[in-house]
């Protein structure tokens, strides 16, 4: 396969001239993310018409606040905090609908198509909405790092925290996580 | 389907030498355990694409090693109105165990009429992608699966961060024209396959779809007929591919023939209302051709093509390159990228997904050779920038051969193998580097391996203990230092 048409550099450089209000480079650049940002979406909603509402409102939340990328880190990191958040929104929607109605929208993942990685299991988002009500601090740095796979110090930098910080609350977000996840003993 | 047959083994025949007379299917004994069984009046010709499947580490749920299949012949019949596939499948293959059962990967929205084994109608049980033949097999006897099948194929999530694609398998344009890509996995979104890479198997296609629209395909195009209302075409593809290197398109594609300086029949596949930098980027293909040729040796297949398609993603389908139709995707430096997977990737091919850097750190880093040459700068300068991202890229989905597999063709397994081919060209030397780099493909030619060959064979070319060298650039979490 070739690789991808854009290099980390080629990205950043585009969002720099998008964040400067450049519309054909802000078009570009949602059109080259689109796929990356509903498969984020895909990770924390298993069904796929759920991911898709996500992905869409994680492009316009980009479109409209790309001048809070701060530009510390890579524009995919914060994408990929924004289409997190944009799929936690829309999960968080469903939830109330579904309560409302009375009607489960949300299934139990299926467990052949559904990966074992904490970050495509429901439980783990019921979780995170349980953690945040106490320790709201603690959601962003524990998906950066167990969800995203980024380093200690990346985690810092996109979060604007100390690097000590950032480990004790990766530390204790994943004591508190822990206990609620579905099949761990 | 007996004519078919006949035809493969007078092609094989006729290719292959060694088959000769006394290779007489009548005075050959059938093997034990399969009587009648119509695939052992070919298990000469056939062993070619003899393989040990696996289960694969990385991707588990796809794939079953129940099945080692020698030959796929697809009958496919694509309606652009209705968006409807309708595939009739022959698939020779060998038991690997003696069982009451095996299993292929078959997409769940295609229905399946009838399965049959040699002949006889067998049950079967279809539960999401699984295919589930109840029939008894030997291990080791040949047999020829029957499956009737249609439906509208959907692609399947891909397991990917990338932004150039979300899924794979059988993709339904707009206009009801269709392509495919489809790694890691894919292929049974379209037919009923054993979807892992340790399996090759040869191919024939008869690809049928309304007139002018065609249908395009792995291999030689050995016939086109079409009146009014039907065009078919059918293509055989001579020696064995992985199923994540089969392709087939169907669409209003005007051929255009080239050839590359060495005399390989070039086909390229276009749409007539494509943009001209198309053509412009098909058309380095025999230049590319001749500069790997020139570093490889020969091209490893007889033919060579491309099909361009509705998709921002390119990918080195065996003898026929499917390319996305935007203007990166058709570019020199993709078109070199994918015929060079050709050495790397298609005839010797990995047999898991954890090794899927052995083919694209080799044509990574052949890329950029070529990339420098026509920069007109040191590939080390290159190695430089593209070092400068390489530790992101590790943090970002692992290390190159152990990443994370919801991360699959993420930067990672292409830079950084490439960084470590160019230490160790510095390392060993430029003649002896540029030896070895061609003496891999020609010595695996047809079959798919893995590190545990690939590693112990550079050591020994190269003489030097290089386990530490690997393991910092395959399985560590940061950049080793650079030379």
């Amino acid at each position: 396969m070739t690789t991808e048409g854009l290099t980390p550099d080629e990205t950043d450089e585009l969002a720099h001239r998008a964040r400067d209000g450049d519309r054909d480079a802000l078009e570009a650049l949602l059109s080259a993310v689109r796929p990356r940002t509903l498969n984020i979406c895909r990770g924390v909603l298993p069904h796929s018409s759920d991911a898709e509402d996500a992905c869409q409102e994680a492009l316009l939340n980009v479109a409209t606040k790309i001048a809070q990328w701060g530009a510390r880190g890579r524009f995919t990191t914060w994408l990929h905090v924004v289409a997190v958040n944009s799929a936690r929104t829309t999960y968080r929607r469903l939830k109330n609908q579904a309560v409302a109605t009375d009607t489960p929208q949300l299934e139990r993942p299926d467990p052949r198509t559904t990966s074992v990685i904490a970050g495509t299991r429901l439980d783990l988002l019921e979780a995170l909405e349980t953690i945040e009500r106490d320790h709201p601090q603690f959601v962003e740095p524990l998906l950066l790092r167990d969800v995203y796979g980024l380093t200690y110090e990346e985690i810092a930098q996109q979060v604007g925290a100390p690097l000590g910080t950032v480990k004790a609350q990766i530390h204790h977000g994943r004591k508190l996580v822990r206990p609620l996840l579905r099949g761990t003993t | 389907m007996k004519r078919r047959l006949t035809a493969i083994v007078c092609a094989s025949a006729f290719l292959l030498p060694a088959c000769s007379a006394d290779d007489d299917p009548a005075s050959s004994p059938a093997p034990a355990g399969s009587p009648g069984g119509v695939a052992d009046d070919h298990a000469g010709d056939l062993d070619v694409a003899l393989s040990e499947p696996a289960e694969d580490s990385v991707y588990p749920s796809v794939g079953d090693p129940s099945v080692d299949a020698l030959h796929y012949d697809l009958d496919l019949t694509w309606d652009p109105e209705a968006l409807v596939l309708s595939g009739e499948q022959e698939l020779i293959f060998r038991a690997t165990a003696t069982a009451e059962q095996f299993q292929l990967d078959l997409g769940e929205p295609l229905e399946v009429a009838e399965v049959t084994l040699d002949g006889e109608p067998v049950d079967f049980e279809h539960d999401g992608k699984d295919l589930v033949v109840l029939a008894t097999v030997e291990a080791d006897a040949r047999y020829v699966l029957g499956v009737d099948y249609a439906g509208t194929p959907e692609p399947v999530p891909a397991p990917t961060m990338r932004g150039d694609f979300s899924e794979t398998g059988f993709t339904i344009t707009d206009t009801g024209e269709t392509w495919t890509m489809q790694e890691p996995f894919g292929a049974y979104t379209w037919y009923a396959v054993n979807d892992q890479p340790a399996d090759k198997a040869l191919y024939d296609f008869e690809l049928t779809v309304p007139s002018p629209w065609v249908g395009v395909a792995n291999g030689e195009l050995t016939s086109r007929s079409e009146d009014e209302a039907l065009t078919t075409t059918t293509w055989h593809l001579a020696e064995p591919a992985a199923s994540y290197l089969t392709t087939v398109a169907f669409g209003d594609f005007e051929m255009t023939e080239d050839v590359s300086p060495s005399g390989v029949p070039i086909t390229y596949w276009v749409q007539p209302d494509a943009a001209p930098f198309v053509m412009r980027g098909l058309r380095t293909t025999p230049a590319a051709i001749a500069w790997l040729e020139e570093r490889l040796g020969p091209y490893p297949f007889d033919t060579f093509g491309t099909v361009v398609v509705e998709s921002d993603s390119g990918m080195e389908t065996q003898t026929m390159v499917t390319l996305g139709d935007n203007d990166y995707t058709t570019s020199p430096a993709v078109v070199l990228h994918e015929l060079a997977h050709q050495w790397y990737g298609d005839t010797v091919t990995p047999a898991d997904w954890r090794d899927v850097w052995m083919n694209e750190g080799m044509a990574m880093y052949l890329q950029g050779m070529w990339q420098a040459e026509q920069d007109g700068i040191r590939v080390g300068a290159l190695m430089d920038q593209w070092a400068r991202f390489e530790d992101e890229q590790r943090a970002e989905a692992g290390p190159p051969a152990a990443y994370d597999p919801q991360s699959f063709g993420s930067g990672n397994i292409y830079y950084g193998p490439a960084l470590m081919w160019h230490e160790l060209r510095r390392r060993i030397g430029n003649q002896e580097f540029l030896r070895i780099m061609r003496a891999w493909p020609e010595e695996r030619t047809n079959t798919s391996t893995d590190r545990e060959d690939y590693l112990p064979w550079l050591e020994e070319q190269t003489g030097e203990e290089l386990s530490s060298f690997f393991d910092a650039w395959l399985l560590g979490e940061k950049t080793p230092p650079r030379g």
